[in-house]
């Protein structure tokens, strides 16, 4: 909180670098009236330097202090708790209120934008837009109902259906607990039901991959196998790769890596100078873009990735940013967009995984606003 | 355009007014005093994005841009420290930035450098203030010139007391990463030294070849066996037929024996937390025929030991994360930082314009979460990891993925 004529003196000295600059002294004597009484300082503040300097200097002075103002310093922190106190107060009135008329711009928007399960409306949604993300991620919290693991499924399944609407041929799911990845099969079902509620019969459906790290691809070897030959010379309707992920696949992941190169650094099969970025990245990447190869998959698919390692896009169905676990190496470079809507608990109308945030969020992607009406 | 010319500039001389300045002044240090008064992040990180865009909208240099975005920087960690924040880092050049013009390089690099030389000179008033500079990343890469300047900083301020400023210098996160696990690596690959075999069996009481051995000696005070050497080369022969991993162990155990050594002194010399279920602790080495070099066990590698080999080891975790210019990317920055607990704000504000005024809504809506979640643990901003409560809720929910598969 400089004042103008200080500001500007600081600012020649900088453009005036050689000539005629400022001496040190100069420039300390510019800033004293801005830096603190040193006496100010708070005891707990236990900087041993400026104690050994000083001696028993500043304690004396501090004790004079406080018996000369008193009052002054007692008035001041109660101004302060009362400041603190009104601004919450004032902000609490305007995040209520944000809130509140961000709670009706959803609902128009949810009303505007709505799927009616037609993946012809969704992709005349997507239609204007610049870019689609080629892989989207989604951070999901499970909830603490009893019913929350259905609809948790639900969800991923509604994604699914809206991402294969929209044309993003690879979504990841992040689920901190991973729960997920312990029902794929009944969660491939569900998905598959959700297509068929879209797409109608199964010959329009896009072909559907599932998979974890450390788990084969599900989609059963007759799909995997048959599907893409059929169905992508006959019909332009895509593939869909669903990728589970969970907490485990985050800071473990890298510890486990860890573990398995000090492992071979100490039977002498590398050296620490071989550990590049490169390859933690290599190794990092295919544990998310190669499932685990079954028997029946090894000579159809090959070592072929089949996910990019970065995602383009991450979604957060939550009232704010946190990552809470997901894999740190892969989010380098992702767009993130939280939809900032509140959990069901919290307001106990709409859901936390709604179509117009979808949307929203490949509008922001894209650098397009959404309007009313379509 | 004019008119908005006139006007900003009417607005400028307002605010510039000695009596205006003074109010706004006070009210800033009112607004930070009441800060306090909450509970405050202890590390915040912002990323300084804006500089080059905001000097192309005004028409001025893209050295000037950089210049007033230090001020911008300045003025936040007043406002930062002040109102109690422990750690502030700040992203201030990224290895990809010395993809961009040799100019801008440069001249970015001669700002570091006269900035740091100019802290250097006023060593007393850091020292009277107590802030604490330290610089992370790949120093290597920088010019002699300012890496000793760096050095000066850094080493004037190291003793300093509790406030610190960590700059990003030439820094990536995936760079620390790997840094880190390379460091990690290392030392868990150099051999521990041999005379009290400090690797060991952590947890396991009584060890099989210990009572063996035991038996032995026992065998051996009786039967008055002269030769202790060719005994224990016959062991370690008989347990090379096992495999490494039982042999190195058995190897271990009969030094610590012989060496007198008691088990305590194989567990504290154990360094890095223990995970307790490590009871497989002994290292896989060659058992050579006369000295086994012998290792830490990667197994004891946790997420924590890698935390304390990041670049900002010894800080608070980081509680936010700020970006400002809209761009809503981290940008390798932070990567292990801030995939937690971090709240991650991105501002539509370029960074020279950056003041309190933008980061005080920021901070209060930190306030708030964090006091809502103190009084009602399990509501929105549920800070505080997995409770016992929690868990036995993941636990049913198994059950309940249990039974769906079974259905």
């Amino acid at each position: 909180m400089v004042s103008k004529t200080d500001r500007e003196i600081l600012r020649a000295d900088i453009r005036a670098r050689g000539d005629k600059s400022l001496t040190a002294a100069d420039r300390e004597n510019l800033l004293k009236p801005y830096l603190p009484d040193p006496a100010d300082l708070e005891p707990s503040s236990n900087s041993s330097a400026s104690q050994s300097r000083t001696g028993s200097g500043p304690s004396q002075r501090r004790q004079q202090r406080a018996r000369k103002k008193p009052i002054r310093t007692f008035l001041k922190s109660q101004l302060y708790k009362f400041t603190y106190a009104i601004t919450h107060i004032f902000f609490g009135i305007v995040v209520r209120l944000l809130q509140a008329y961000h709670a009706v711009v959803d609902r128009v928007f949810a009303i505007v934008y709505h799927h009616h399960r037609t993946p012809e409306l969704i992709r005349k949604d997507v239609r204007g837009l610049k870019r689609l993300p080629e892989h989207l991620s989604v951070i999901l919290t499970l909830q603490k109902e009893d019913d929350a693991l259905a609809v948790l499924m639900d969800e991923v399944a509604e994604l699914a259906a809206w991402s294969a609407s929209a044309g993003i041929p690879q979504l990841s799911v992040y689920e901190k607990s991973g729960i997920l990845k312990s029902c794929i099969p009944a969660l491939h079902r569900n998905i598959s039901t959700k297509l068929t509620s879209y797409f109608g019969t199964s010959s329009q459906q896009p072909s559907l991959r599932l998979f974890a790290p450390h788990h084969p691809v599900y989609g059963g070897a007759h799909t995997t196998q048959q599907t893409p030959r059929s169905e992508s010379t006959s019909t332009p309707s895509q593939s869909l790769t669903i990728l589970l992920l969970s907490s485990t696949d985050g800071r473990e992941t890298i510890v486990d890596l860890t573990k398995t190169l000090a492992e071979m650094s100490q039977n002498g099969k590398l050296s620490p100078e071989d550990i590049t970025p490169e390859l933690v990245d290599a190794e990092i990447s295919e544990i998310t873009t190669q499932p685990l190869l079954s028997q029946a998959a090894q000579e159809s698919a090959g070592t072929q990735p089949i996910m990019k390692p970065e995602p383009d896009l991450l979604l957060v169905f939550g009232s704010f940013l946190k990552l809470d676990g997901y894999p740190p190496w892969q989010i380098r470079l992702t767009e993130m967009y939280c939809t900032g809507v509140h959990h069901r608990g919290m307001t106990g109308y709409g859901e936390a995984v709604e179509y117009q945030g979808f949307m929203r969020g490949l509008w922001h992607y894209a650098g397009a606003q959404m309007r009313f009406g379509r | 355009m004019s008119g908005s010319m006139h006007l900003s500039r009417l607005r400028r001389w307002f605010l510039a007014s000695p009596p205006i300045e003074f109010a706004i002044n006070n009210l800033k240090e009112l607004l930070v005093g009441a800060l306090r008064q909450g509970p405050i992040p202890q590390h915040v990180a912002f990323v300084m994005d804006g500089n080059r865009r905001f000097a192309r909208c005004h028409g001025i240099e893209t050295v000037e841009g950089h210049n007033l975005g230090f001020e911008a920087l300045a003025r936040i960690l007043e406002v930062c420290y002040k109102s109690g924040v422990k750690v502030v880092t700040i992203y201030a050049f990224s290895i990809e930035n010395f993809k961009r013009s040799k100019f801008e390089v440069d001249a970015l690099m001669d700002m570091a450098k006269v900035k740091l030389s100019q802290m250097a000179q006023h060593g007393d008033l850091l020292d009277r203030y107590g802030a604490q500079v330290r610089v992370l990343g790949r120093l290597d890469l920088l010019k002699p010139d300012v890496l000793a300047a760096v050095n000066k900083a850094v080493d004037l301020t190291s003793r300093n007391g509790d406030r610190v400023l960590n700059i990003c210098f030439p820094y990536t996160s995936r760079d620390e990463i790997t840094t880190a696990i390379r460091d990690t690596v290392r030392d868990y690959s150099t051999p521990l030294r041999s005379d009290p075999p400090a690797n060991g069996i952590s947890r396991t009481p009584f060890s099989e070849s210990h009572i063996t051995h035991h038996i032995r000696a026992q065998a051996r005070c009786s039967s008055k066996v002269p030769d202790p050497q060719s005994d224990s080369e016959s062991s370690s022969a008989e347990s090379s037929a096992l495999d490494d991993d039982s042999s190195s162990r058995n190897d271990s155990a009969s030094r610590i024996y012989e060496s007198g050594s008691s088990f305590s002194s194989s567990t504290t010399l154990h360094l890095g937390p223990q995970d307790g279920h490590h009871t497989k602790g002994a290292a896989l080495g060659h058992p050579s025929d006369t000295e086994t070099p012998s290792f830490l066990s990667p197994e004891t590698i946790s997420r924590h030991i890698l935390t304390e080999n990041m670049l900002t080891k010894g800080t608070p975790p980081l509680d936010m994360l700020v970006r400002t210019s809209g761009v809503e990317r981290l940008s390798d920055f932070m990567l292990w930082q801030c995939h937690e607990a971090t709240e991650i704000v991105f501002l539509d504000v370029l960074w020279p314009e950056f003041d309190l005024w933008h980061f005080l809504p920021v901070l209060l809506g930190w306030q708030r979460r964090i006091s809502k979640s103190r009084q009602n643990p399990n509501g929105e901003g549920d800070f505080a990891g997995d409770s016992p409560e929690g868990k036995g809720q993941l636990d049913n929910i198994v059950m309940l993925g249990n039974k769906l598969k079974a259905t």
